[in-house]
């Protein structure tokens, strides 16, 4: 490079004397261009899930000997994989991770402690259905935009959808019951009053064949929608959304 | 290696349908060679390529497909890391950093595969997202073995632009080698020359993880009924 910016016709010559290449040709091109790095999104909207891959004991402390609060088994009442929402997690003294988890059994809200190591890999959704019991109407939101509202049926007086936040566990559509209509939301929520129904009282999300009563209090805790609705809904909102019901 | 099991191997062809390829057959051939054993799918996997994969076309297809199913893998696995958010400091920067470079690999390489590219896989990875030191040994693990990946089909390559596109990836991930295991304690550069690895010794490496999961088998997820 010293050479070239003396600029002098003996410099290049001495250049050339000393440097003997050969016309190489330009630079190729690239078949195909990668372009500038991705940037994640703000995550701001975003839930994980995991399945639960064995049964295990969710705890009260992050911590082997800690309470137990709940027995977490890895099928649920309907033969699905089961499945937890992962809120947060740390790291014990021994290195061993823990998550704290968002679980299926009474009270409302409940949540505790699982070794990462009974948990498969996370599942991350963008959406989050809002069930109003005032208003009686369910909104999904998709990166905090609503993108589906229908009105629905809750519970009644004497047996209420309960308030709370809850996560849908599964999708079931391989049953023959008008009653539930086309397809069918499993959640982690439970009816306060209904413990002693199979598989302990789950509020269901689902379709019906009495279309008319709807909106109401009509049900014994599931919501009810229109079949036309929970075929749309169905179609938007995977497992793992978590469920507002105020 | 001795416990690989075809219930460890992506059965949605994240891995094994590029592979097939390579090797010039279908990814249902490929299967056929192994009967549903350990040893014996580790058996076809190590299986020579065949002298007739010349290069062409198709195999520079299977070639971008087979480099397509490693970004997805990094991708997932670094994107995972930022949005969990865990690791501050260097460590973080770096996960982030790569995150972004991994996207765009993946999005550079679907573009120009179009309607044949394969699919993203589904991996669960067991914790090493999570744990500063299980990421950053499956960071180096990750780096180092896509360096090698990449080195190993570049001569087989038949286009001559994909050819230097792959370089201008391959030069990345050994940034990106180098950057990692600086920070996992390691030399950056340990030897003066870094020696090819096969695609089948590749999947093999990457099965032995078992981070990715297979999705079609009665063990698997199944979310809905």
């Amino acid at each position: 490079m010293a050479l070239a910016r003396d600029d002098g016709s003996d410099a290049r010559e001495r250049a050339a004397a000393h440097v003997s290449v050969p016309d190489l040709g330009p630079a190729p091109f690239p078949g195909f261009k990668v372009g500038d790095p991705i940037p994640l999104g703000s995550g701001r909207f975003e839930s994980r899930w995991a399945k639960v891959r064995v049964t295990t004991v969710a705890r009260a402390a992050p911590r082997r000997g800690a309470r137990a609060v709940a027995r977490l088994s890895a099928r649920t009442p309907e033969e699905t994989t089961n499945l937890v929402l992962a809120l947060s997690r740390v790291e014990d003294g021994r290195g061993r991770l823990w998550v704290r988890a968002r679980l299926p059994v009474l009270p409302a809200g409940t949540t505790g402690w699982v070794r990462r190591s009974a948990l498969g890999g996370y599942g991350v959704v963008t959406t989050r259905l809002v069930v109003d019991r005032r208003a009686l109407r369910a909104t999904l939101l998709r990166d905090g935009h609503p993108v589906f509202r229908a009105p629905v049926g809750v519970g009644t007086p004497s047996a209420p959808t309960p308030r709370g936040e809850f996560y849908v566990r599964n999708k079931l559509t391989d049953y023959r019951s008008p009653f539930y209509g086309p397809v069918a939301f499993g959640t982690s929520a439970r009816s306060p009053t209904l413990t002693d129904w199979p598989a302990g009282g789950f509020v269901g999300i689902h379709g019906t064949n009495q279309p008319a009563l709807l909106p109401g209090r009509v049900s014994h805790g599931c919501v009810r929608l229109r079949n036309a609705d929970i075929r749309r809904l169905a179609r938007l909102m995977p497992v793992g959304t978590p469920l507002t019901i105020r | 290696m001795s416990d690989l099991t075809l219930a460890e191997l992506d059965r949605d062809g994240a891995l094994l349908d590029p592979l097939a390829a390579l090797q010039g057959s279908s990814r249902a051939e490929f299967l056929s060679r192994a009967a549903l054993g350990g040893g014996a799918l580790l058996g076809a996997l190590l299986a020579p390529i065949p002298a007739e994969a010349k290069p062409s076309h198709k195999q520079d297809v299977a070639i971008l497909n087979f480099a397509l199913s490693l970004e997805y893998l990094q991708d997932s696995f670094y994107t995972e890391v930022e949005r969990m958010g865990g690791f501050r400091g260097p460590l973080g920067e770096q996960a982030r950093t790569v995150a972004a470079h991994e996207r765009a690999h993946v999005v550079a390489l679907r573009d120009v595969l179009g309607g044949k590219a394969v699919k993203r896989g589904r991996y669960d990875f067991r914790g090493a997202t999570e744990s500063r030191d299980a990421f950053r040994r499956t960071a180096v693990a990750f780096e180092d073995l896509a360096v090698a990946a990449y080195k190993g089909q570049a001569p087989r390559i038949a286009n001559t632009g994909y050819l230097v596109a792959a370089l201008g990836l391959h030069t990345v991930e050994a940034r990106h080698a180098a950057w990692i295991r600086r920070l996992a304690g390691k030399t950056p550069a340990e030897n003066a020359f870094d020696e090819p690895r096969s695609a089948k010794s590749t999947l093999g490496v990457v099965a032995s993880t078992k981070f990715v999961l297979q999705t079609r088998s009665r063990r698997s997820p199944r979310f809905t009924g």
